[in-house]
């Protein structure tokens, strides 16, 4: 496949996404490179959760290709378990086990899925839960621990999985103000050290710190696509600029 | 005359009552002044209950302690313990006590163990304390049992099975950590050395057995296999092949449609006609415990469906997002969440199903309460009227073990969190 000799990560032509009547992705298409950081953004209902969410087919696309890592998303069980392997993802509302602990969330998937012995499944859960700052948490219960500790645990858990794209949806849409520092700060470290990542956020912050694209969505459109200074200073579509005019 | 408040505190008056914090505790005498003496019209409430209260006290007191004739329950303690089971053989019983009072002391030993390993690492809540105030409605009904039974050579071996319990229970805690997560199934495997040694080895079958201990053996087994069945129906019916999800609604709404003693007289009379010539039926016993499970799967399988609903998608997401396959997903993710939710409800119905299996005199099986029923048309106490008795001493023993499951059931909830 044309993919694999090249940089491309991910592939998306001409998606789309229907619930129902109402066409929640028209058309999309979009190309992310190795190492590259994008920041999604757009109103809510513009279908960025959505088109991520078609990526590691928690969404099936009705129209279109997807090509993560040189493997064609299909209907096909094992394909896209394959898929799910090198995908992380991190979620709105953290969605951590909340009966297994700390270190159980983190090892579950390394164990069952990627087959490591459980000794070695759980230092690799201590160097991501080191990565993310928490490591003292380790035996707690997710409930236990505050909002930015769950998202950190969050992505500490689609780390152990060694996945070479991350998906963030939103993730810290649900954090109290003064814990969302603190998992960005994480974001910003993982995007430093090369992996691939899609971020669905309003964090304009983030955006100009890390991202080497913006991706501005409306309507199940990709209306824009740019470098953050080219986006903030100089956006070229009316539909952006009202947006940018509205959360800056 | 209005009084102004001109302080944004008002102090309080003389006749205010004393200050201090909320919630405090009353001493007996302000709580009465508050609950039961707070109004003419509460005075007058709280004397007549009190009185009706303390006749009703009287009479059952008096009954219970004077008039009641016991000798029934005395003479007939073994028959309503084990019915119909052979006397020669009661060593049997009295072994597997033994060897139950030894595994179940040890695994609860080294559960504790476990636990308070757990609380230390701040996994955990700190329990209240439980101990041996988790067994306070055996222990009653121990001492009951014991009472009538006016024994000491059964005296003697009640107190040396719960010698072995409490010395199992030490040995447990000194368990190696790495044995922790076979204590359920070695707990097991003595529960089924226990079996094996009343029915084994020229033991005694369970289509012999009767009273309490066929009681306890009708609801044990039905209920560790309806358990199994009903969350395997309660997965099926959300089931995407609709092979499956119809096979699954048919069973539960089918038997959730009939009366379960409808349901005891099919597995009675169907059976035996379902099977191939020259295959034996199974006996009566054998029959029941299928009637028993078959109705009480479909009520667990709806309780079950109940808790995998209220399992946020979000987790199914995650897990699927983790590369976690649908088998692991349901097995390690949802099913967990989702019978922690029900467990009132899942020991609730075993709570039912432990009374219901009296239903069976309809077989002709004597389990407790038919027992109760026939020691009074013995020779010695036909047309003394003795129901009272034998009634109130199987509504006892009735009581001791659905309370026992419901405490225990609480106990689970807590622990697991339910509520968090």
């Amino acid at each position: 496949m044309s993919t694999e000799n090249g940089k491309g990560m991910i592939q998306l032509e001409r998606v789309s996404k229907w619930f129902g009547d109402f066409q929640a992705l028209k058309d999309v298409d979009l190309a992310i490179d190795r190492q590259e950081v994008v920041v999604v953004c757009g109103p809510s209902g513009s279908g960025k959760s959505t088109m991520i969410r078609c990526i590691n087919r928690l969404e099936k696309h009705d129209g279109g290709r997807i090509v993560v890592d040189g493997i064609e998303l299909s209907d096909d069980l094992r394909n896209i378990q394959e898929i799910r392997r090198e995908v992380g993802m991190v979620f709105q509302q953290f969605n951590l086990f909340p009966h297994l602990s700390v270190l159980e969330n983190i090892t579950l998937a390394p164990r069952n899925v990627r087959r490591k012995p459980r000794k070695e499944a759980e230092e690799r859960a201590m160097e991501q839960l080191r990565r993310v700052r928490i490591p003292e948490q380790a035996h707690k219960y997710p409930l236990q621990l505050s909002g930015g500790q769950q998202q950190r645990v969050a992505i500490a858990r689609a780390l152990a999985m060694e996945p070479k794209i991350m998906l963030f949806d939103e993730p810290t849409s649900a954090l109290d103000p003064e814990m969302i520092k603190e998992v960005l700060d994480v974001m910003i470290e993982l995007a430093e050290s090369g992996m691939t990542m899609i971020v669905v956020t309003h964090e304009m912050g983030f955006a100009r710190a890390v991202a080497n694209r913006m991706v501005f969505m409306a309507d199940g459109e990709i209306v824009e696509v740019g470098t953050p200074e080219h986006f903030f200073t100089d956006p070229q579509e009316e539909r952006t600029k009202q947006f940018l005019a509205q959360i800056l | 005359m209005a009084t102004r408040v001109d302080t944004l505190e008002p102090m309080p008056g003389p006749d205010a009552e004393p200050e201090g914090p909320p919630g405090r505790k009353l001493t007996p005498r302000e709580w009465m002044r508050a609950n039961l003496f707070g109004s003419k019209l509460d005075t007058v409430l709280t004397i007549l209950f009190g009185l009706l209260l303390a006749w009703l006290a009287y009479r059952i007191g008096r009954f219970v302690f004077v008039d009641a004739r016991w000798e029934i329950i005395e003479r007939n303690i073994t028959n309503l313990m084990v019915g119909a089971y052979p006397r020669d053989q009661i060593w049997r019983l009295w072994t597997a006590l033994f060897v139950l009072a030894a595994f179940l002391g040890w695994g609860a030993g080294a559960m504790g163990m476990q636990r308070r390993q757990e609380v230390r690492e701040g996994r955990a809540r700190p329990m209240p304390k439980g101990g041996v105030r988790r067994l306070v409605p055996i222990i009653l009904l121990v001492v009951v049992l014991l009472g009538f039974a006016q024994s000491l050579q059964a005296l003697v071996l009640v107190v040396a099975i719960a010698a072995v319990g409490a010395a199992f229970n030490v040995i447990g805690r000194r368990t190696p950590e790495r044995l922790w997560r076979y204590v359920p199934l070695i707990v097991l495997g003595g529960i089924l050395i226990a079996f094996i040694v009343v029915t084994a080895f020229g033991g005694v079958g369970w289509s012999q057995w009767g009273g309490f201990l066929l009681t306890v053996f009708l609801a044990v087994s039905a209920i560790l296999l309806s358990f199994p069945i009903g969350v395997l129906l309660a997965l099926g019916r959300r089931s995407s092949l609709p092979v499956v999800r119809w096979v699954c609604i048919t069973y539960i709404e089918f038997f959730r449609g009939v009366p379960l003693i409808t349901i005891l007289f099919l597995a009675f009379f169907m059976i035996g006609f379902i099977l191939p010539e020259g295959v034996e039926p199974p006996s009566l016993v054998t029959r029941a415990i299928i009637g028993f499970t078959l109705f009480t799967c479909a009520y667990i399988a709806e309780i079950v469906r109940g808790g995998l609903q209220s399992v946020p998608a979000g987790q199914i997401e995650a897990a699927q997002a983790l590369g976690l396959s649908p088998f692991r997903t349901t097995f390690r993710i949802v099913l967990p969440q989702a019978l922690r939710a029900v467990i009132p409800g899942i020991v609730g119905q075993f709570i039912s199903l432990f009374k219901d299996t009296s239903l069976v005199f309809i077989l002709g099986l004597s389990e407790l309460l038919a027992v109760a029923q026939n020691i009074t048309k013995q020779p010695d106490f036909l047309a003394e009227g003795l129901y009272v008795e034998t009634l109130i001493f199987a509504s006892f023993v009735y009581w001791a073990g659905s309370y026992w499951m419901s405490r225990e059931s609480q106990r689970l909830e807590r622990r697991l969190g339910v509520g968090e």
